[in-house]
């Protein structure tokens, strides 16, 4: 078979550029912004996510981890009942007001109050065992290196939370939040910062389980009793995927993403549409030429579906070695951005299925490939 | 063998009956066909002439299927045109004709050989049968040197010759051609000339020619003249140069 559709564009590939260069741009975009989104939006989940923990156990309703309340601290014993459960220790979410000893005003921050044993589940990935073992001292705090500014303060100095003294006995990275400012620090630490006396149990209880592959049986089945007042559990991954679906979608972050992305589609749509209806009037005779020697409009529409295929493909492949550049400099400089295989395998069928509508729309021009017009 | 017997033996190719076409709409209606009957035999080179807008490019489109008629019937290699849908016209043009015009649409991008080819391909033939077909088509034009060419590199009349392969690699039984000759300079349309007339003789395909070319009225084995829609005269060329035998029909 004559390849009409591939010898087209390659021969004429100028007149295809503009369209290859729509859907490059089109990927491009979605693809940063996706990563930039799953990037800032994934550092929410940050807590779960940073920590080695299976099972999350917390107050019903809660939307995000930033949210939680405080549990009866008897449902311990519970969740310890059940022999899948290896451990479980509490996690104290308390939130903050910084003051600094530079002159930045009061800071608003979230306290993680934690087990500091070396094996302790919270933020096992996220912090070296040695700052970990730092926060045993009372009052030690550990905060992000890129947030220090912000806080007014340098690594040995003290501050003060919600009026008590606080040192600052480590700096790390990657445990920027979105909001406000992580505070990391001892659960005993934790419990003098909070103000306010009616919680006095954790705000969440983690819990590690022999076989983590059955986290979701183990959420489920650990929800069974309701003898210690109102708790709830998760699996990690659905606790995490809820508390980025929360900033997505209820904070109307994710609306304006999803805008944005409807936005480029409609425009990338158009042009590439758009060059493809002008590269089909350019053969419309010849089309017309096949049509009249009896090969069908849909072997014809095929022809021009092949081409936005192909255009969609070339641009995909434009806009994946761009972004994967674009990437790599973002994380160079401290730029949150993620890339998930969903997100990837999303942006591709955007593109592919805006190479698809654009076809569609070109192969409407072929009405116009009338054989009875080429008599004179 | 006498011509006048074979085709009193076979019935004829083309057969167009009170055939009428009238295009525009309230004032602007204009008949271009006016209740015209033709019968076409199998197997020669008919040549239809007139001034412009006479009609006679309206029957090419009517006697080949690309355009519908508002009234009458027509009638091809036995098939009434009329009764078939698009999708069946498309297939009976697949299998059983070929197009020549006077723009020779070939696309940019394919040389000479993959131009003869792709309509091939669609009749589903196989890749080298298609191949081997183009091949032997192109050679009868007289463009083996010149079919690893795309249009770009090739003169008009070579263009031209490109276009007939197409047609001709089908091996239809009814080739009609539009104007082939007239964007052509004289010794390029002798050629096209001489080719049509030859595929008419050796292949016993039914050729049927539109133009105002004098040229073709000597190689043409019958001329019609179209005025207003109808024809004037049918005059029939015996193997030597012109006669003057008036027959209508």
């Amino acid at each position: 078979m004559v390849a009409l559709a591939r010898k087209t564009l390659l021969h004429e590939w100028r007149r295809f550029l503009p369209a290859m260069l729509a859907v490059g741009f089109a990927g491009l975009l979605q693809l940063l912004q996706i990563a930039l989104v799953l990037g800032i939006f994934g550092s929410t989940s940050l807590y779960i996510t940073g920590s080695s923990a299976d099972v999350w156990i917390g107050y019903p309703g809660t939307q995000s981890v930033g949210q939680g309340r405080s549990i009866d601290a008897d449902v311990e014993s519970r969740i310890l009942m059940d022999p899948a459960v290896e451990r479980v220790e509490p996690y104290l979410w308390v939130d903050g007001d910084w003051r600094g000893p530079k002159n930045t005003g009061g800071v608003s921050v979230f306290v993680s109050g934690i087990d500091t044993r070396a094996d302790g589940l919270m933020f096992a990935k996220a912090l070296a065992p040695e700052l970990r073992a730092r926060l045993r001292a009372p009052d030690a705090v550990v905060v992000d290196r890129s947030e220090l500014d912000q806080l007014g303060v340098a690594s040995g100095q003290t501050a003060t939370i919600n009026g008590h003294q606080v040192h600052v006995v480590g700096i790390t990275t990657g445990l920027r939040a979105l909001g406000g400012v992580n505070v990391l620090t001892s659960l005993d630490t934790a419990r003098l910062l909070d103000g306010d006396p009616v919680d006095d149990g954790p705000t969440y209880l983690v819990a590690k389980i022999r076989n983590p592959q059955q986290a979701d049986a183990v959420a489920a089945r650990l929800l069974g009793s309701t003898g210690f007042g109102p708790y709830t559990t998760w699996s990690a991954r659905d606790f995490a995927n809820r508390s980025v679906r929360y900033w997505l979608f209820d904070t109307g972050a994710g609306a304006g993403v999803l805008f944005l992305a409807g936005i480029v589609f409609l425009v990338g749509a158009v042009i590439t549409s758009q060059t493809l209806v002008a590269a089909v009037n350019g053969s419309v005779r010849e089309y017309a030429m096949l049509n009249a020697l009896g090969v069908g409009v849909a072997a014809l529409r095929r022809v021009v579906l092949e081409q936005a295929f192909w255009v969609g493909a070339l641009g995909l492949l434009g806009a994946g070695a761009l972004g994967m550049a674009l990437m790599l400099l973002a994380r160079g400089q401290d730029v949150p951005v993620v890339l998930t295989v969903p997100a990837a395998l999303a942006c591709i069928i955007l593109v592919l299925g805006l190479a698809a509508v654009s076809g569609l729309a070109a192969m409407r021009s072929l009405r116009h490939a009338d054989p009875a017009t080429l008599l004179r | 063998m006498s011509a006048a017997n074979s085709r009193a033996a076979s019935a004829p190719a083309l057969l167009a009956t009170n055939v009428s076409k009238a295009f525009g709409s309230g004032q602007q209606h204009t008949q271009v066909l006016d209740r015209l009957s033709l019968s076409i035999d199998a197997g020669e080179l008919t040549l239809i002439s007139g001034p412009s807008g006479c009609g006679k490019s309206t029957l090419l489109a009517i006697l080949s299927g690309l355009q519908k008629v508002d009234s009458g019937r027509v009638q091809a290699l036995g098939s009434e045109l009329g009764q078939l849908d698009l999708r069946a016209l498309e297939r009976f043009r697949l299998e059983h004709t070929g197009f020549v015009f006077q723009g020779f649409n070939l696309f940019p991008a394919l040389t000479a050989l993959e131009q003869v080819e792709l309509p091939l391909n669609y009749m589903g033939l196989q890749r080298d049968e298609a191949r081997a077909r183009a091949r032997q088509s192109l050679e009868e034009v007289g463009l083996t040197h010149r079919s690893r060419l795309r249009p770009a590199a090739l003169s008009g009349g070579e263009k031209q010759r490109v276009a007939i392969a197409r047609a001709l690699a089908k091996n239809p039984d009814l080739l009609f051609a539009d104007e082939p000759t007239s964007a052509l300079d004289a010794a390029n349309g002798q050629v096209i000339i001489d080719i049509l007339h030859r595929i008419a003789r050796t292949h016993g395909t039914t050729v049927l020619c539109v133009s105002h070319d004098p040229r073709l009225v000597m190689h043409a084995d019958r001329v019609l003249a179209m005025e207003d829609g109808r024809i004037l005269s049918d005059r029939r060329n015996p193997t030597q140069p012109p006669s003057v035998g008036v027959t209508a029909l």
